[in-house]
């Protein structure tokens, strides 16, 4: 385990934890939401990303009306207008309401994305993990073959084909993210599949797929909680990605789509590009945050002692 | 091997070469009029790369752009759309237009050292243009015959007048092919596209696949004294502003087409080192246009035509979209071509309650949510700017009750769903209207230019029988005024008719150095060849 500021964090806390009085031992420092708000990073992330989910969320309270509407005169520098305080682009569209309502668009993709990728990998993993032999043998190749393949690429020639939209890309996406999660379930159901409870189930009877579900799966889910915020921060990156490429979605703005479509005017209104890739570089750190905290939080092995 | 003015250039590069020299001639160079001096390698830049070399097989802009230095065609354009000799010296058309006789230069050679005669030109417009050209089957349907009485005549012969093939002998669309080099082969793989010999003003030196094409001046080029550089290396860089910072740090000084993004024009064009041209493609003349698919409800109702017609604001498109580089088109052909324009056309002006009005006529009332219409629509995938204007024609639809959802695509399969399966509710592209609206116009519109799988062909599916006569009236006058009349009808009737929107008149654009003198500025000169351009100072 590296030693970073969130490993420090709980051992500070942890020292100043003798000098309290006994009654205080009532709180349970092992507890998830104790660790998580003693967690910085985790609780930085957290907060980046309920802002970003209420722009979301409310975007259409905040700013009523149609956000690819074309409202004032195109090339409207920021801070020129109090009226469109981010200014306006090439087609005269309000740069700020469309980063509000383009965080709908890239959260969705993100969480389906991931979502999608998480339940594809846990099936594969768990089950591979679990039964070995020939299934895992059988399984983990045909996880090879998407991993061996470079996942932008990937998504392209699947975007491609299915024609863009948000639907194709979100399979995109999973299609080529699931592998990771697969992996990492399948090494925890490696690990797991002959611990002593779980041979305690499996003597009392328990049938394997419900022995999958209520022992295997929960051990296993800490990981997997970390690598799928991750996940949602790289689908979020890969949209963007694609929208830049012209592979977005043309009638949904999202953070990729508006960097795309600035990035002709690059040298003479730099802001259109740096103002969504400002949105996109925010939600993609909070998220990281909120990983990095995720695994602090939830390893046993970073703990007040 | 030397003429006189290979010798002139070559002393007058060596007195170039001289520090001292050089000092005595810019300044004198700079100034209109000056002598053009010779030599000097001219870097331009092409984009994308063209899938082969001869213009007469590959009519992609770009090949183009490279093949008119390598190959002639039998006349040119002047500024003015007149004729002026190049491979021919003269001409002449029979009185009932079913005849013309070309006298051809008897002093031209064809790169490889052959002498260029009437087989060459008999070859090339029976067996190149006639047969493999996308566009010379239809413009030289009706020629017959070429004779060769004499090595320097030809003689064409055509089954009925065609005035139109008079639009279609400049260099860069029917091109003179050397007989010895392509007979007996298949014209469209001989390898010889890939490494050209023609009679042009530059000799094909090598091409680099994905790097760059280099071009060397002809020494025996046979009008005498030019061209004035000695190469011209074609560079091929895909990413816009890369060209544009190749023209502004000086690495490259011409760019024919598609220099730099819209957005940029403005720019280079403040720069005083450099030039932004928007003269030489009046020959091409590229139109944009927003077609309805009339084999789907509801457009076959002409006012729910009309109601999208009313609704498009057409400056406000040129002014936004296309920063200014365009304008509001008033039909089919464009306004500079005044030999065929029709003024007074009827028009329809931006007028949102009118749109709105015709639409509740048409019986499409607007249902709770605001949405009386919901259909897709396809922009061209030639480029960004077609992609914005796919965005621009959604908001402005969105105003008159219509939801549009937009279909994006690659170029292939945009050809392929636009042009070969129809699938489209609406679809936006420009066409080259070309110097005569029988060869750029009528394939919008006629019934027979439903080709299934031809790009740029009638994808609308327009086909009535009222415009229909005046297209084939329009392929067989053989006097110039009464033809004259039936393409001002045609124009009419797209008007009335409505199969598709006309939008805009584009403006496309050259951008190079303010040292290159001698720009060609003719309706096809973006296209054209290099040999009237040199470097001043």
């Amino acid at each position: 385990m590296s030693l970073d500021a969130t490993d420090i964090l709980p051992r500070a806390a942890a020292a100043s934890a003798p000098a309290a009085p006994k009654p205080r031992r009532a709180v349970r420092t092992s507890s998830f939401g104790y660790r998580f708000l003693r967690s910085r990073t985790a609780l930085a992330g957290s907060i980046g990303l309920a802002l970003v989910a209420g722009a979301a969320l409310f975007a259409g309270q905040i700013f009523p009306g149609d956000p690819l509407d074309m409202v004032a005169r195109p090339f409207m520098w920021p801070l020129t207008s109090a009226e469109y305080p981010l200014g306006t682009d090439m087609l005269g569209r309000d740069i700020l309401v469309g980063l509000v309502y383009a965080a709908r668009v890239s959260l969705a993709v993100g969480l389906a994305a991931a979502g999608l990728a998480v339940a594809l990998g846990v099936v594969f993993g768990a089950l591979s993990g679990y039964f070995g032999g020939w299934v895992d043998q059988v399984l983990t190749r045909i996880t090879e073959v998407f991993q061996t393949m470079p996942p932008l690429v990937f998504v392209v020639v699947v975007v491609a084909i299915l024609t863009p939209s948000v639907s194709s890309i979100v399979l995109g996406i999973a299609v080529t993210s699931w592998p990771q999660v697969a992996r990492l379930v399948r090494a925890e159901a490696l690990r797991l599949r002959d611990a002593e409870f779980v041979q305690a189930a499996r003597v009392m009877g328990m049938g394997h797929f419900r022995i999958i579900l209520t022992h295997i799966l929960p051990n296993a889910i800490s990981p997997v909680v970390v690598a799928g915020s991750i996940l949602v921060a790289s689908a979020i990156l890969t949209e963007a990605a694609l929208s830049f490429l012209g592979l977005g979605d043309p009638n949904l703005i999202s953070w990729g789509s508006m960097i795309g479509s600035g990035r002709e005017v690059l040298r003479t209104a730099w802001y259109m590009t740096a103002l969504p890739g400002l949105a996109i570089s925010l939600t993609v750190m909070a998220l990281n945050l909120l990983g990095n905290g995720l695994n602090d939080v939830l390893n046993p092995r970073v703990s007040l002692t | 091997m030397t003429s006189p003015f290979e010798t002139l250039a070559l002393s007058r590069r060596t007195l170039l070469a001289g520090a001292g020299a050089s000092l005595l001639l810019p300044a004198a160079a700079r100034r209109a009029g000056a002598a053009p001096a010779a030599g000097g390698t001219l870097v331009a830049v092409l984009d994308p790369e063209p899938a082969g070399l001869v213009a007469g097989l590959t009519i992609s802009a770009p090949a183009v752009a490279v093949s008119a230095n390598i190959f002639d065609g039998l006349v040119e354009y002047d500024e003015g759309f007149k004729l002026k000799p190049s491979l021919a010296t003269s001409w002449e058309t029979s009185a009932n237009g079913t005849v013309i006789t070309f006298r051809l230069r008897n002093d031209v050679t064809w790169h490889d050292g052959t002498p260029f005669t009437s087989a060459d030109v008999a070859y090339s417009l029976l067996e190149v243009t006639k047969k493999v050209h996308p566009r010379g089957n239809a413009v030289f349907a009706n020629l017959t015959a070429v004779d060769t009485p004499d090595p320097h005549t030809a003689v064409l012969r055509f089954s009925r007048p065609s005035p139109v093939v008079w639009a279609a002998f400049n260099g860069t669309e029917t091109q003179i092919l050397p007989k010895h080099l392509y007979e007996g082969t298949n014209p469209l793989t001989n390898p010889l596209n890939g490494k050209p010999i023609g009679t042009g003003a530059f000799v094909f030196k090598e091409w680099v696949k994905g790097e760059r094409i280099v071009l060397e001046r002809n020494p025996n080029y046979w009008d005498k004294g030019r061209p004035y550089l000695d190469r011209v290396v074609f560079r091929i860089i895909r990413d816009p502003a890369s060209r544009a910072a190749a023209l502004e740090t000086g690495e490259a000084q011409y760019i024919p087409l598609n220099p730099v993004p819209l957005s940029d024009v403005a720019r280079i064009k403040a720069s005083k080192d450099l030039v932004v041209e928007t003269r030489g493609f009046e020959g091409p003349a590229p139109m944009y246009f927003f077609d309805f698919n009339l084999r789907r409800e509801p457009f076959g109702d002409i006012r729910v035509r009309q109601a999208f017609a009313h609704a498009l604001n057409r400056k406000a498109l040129a002014e936004t979209v296309f920063y200014g580089l365009a304008k509001p088109a008033a039909g089919p052909v464009p306004s500079y071509q005044t030999q065929f324009f029709a003024p007074d056309l009827p028009q329809y002006d931006y007028n949102i309650a009118k749109a709105e009005a015709l639409l509740d006529a048409a019986g499409l009332k607007k249902g709770a949510d605001g949405v009386r219409l919901r259909i897709d629509h396809i922009p061209s995938a030639y480029g960004e700017d077609y992609r914005r204007a796919g965005e621009y024609f959604k908001q402005a639809l969105k105003r008159i009750g219509v939801e549009v959802t937009l279909r994006n695509y690659d170029l292939p399969t945009y050809i392929k769903v636009v042009f070969t399966e129809y699938d489209f509710d609406t679809h936006s592209a420009w066409y080259s209207a070309y110097p005569d609206p029988q060869i750029g116009v009528q394939r919008r519109y006629w019934s027979q230019a439903i080709k299934k799988g031809t790009p740029s062909s009638n994808a609308s599916g327009i086909a009535d029988p009222e415009i229909d006569a005046v297209i084939e009236r329009i392929q067989t006058e053989g006097d110039v005024e009464k033809r004259n009349a039936d393409i001002r009808e045609l124009q009419r009737l797209a008007q009335v008719k409505l199969p598709s929107v006309n939008l805009l008149e584009l403006t496309f654009y050259r951008a190079y150095s303010a040292k290159l003198s001698g720009i060609d500025l003719a309706p096809f000169g973006g296209y054209q060849s290099l040999k009237t351009v040199w470097v001043g100072a």
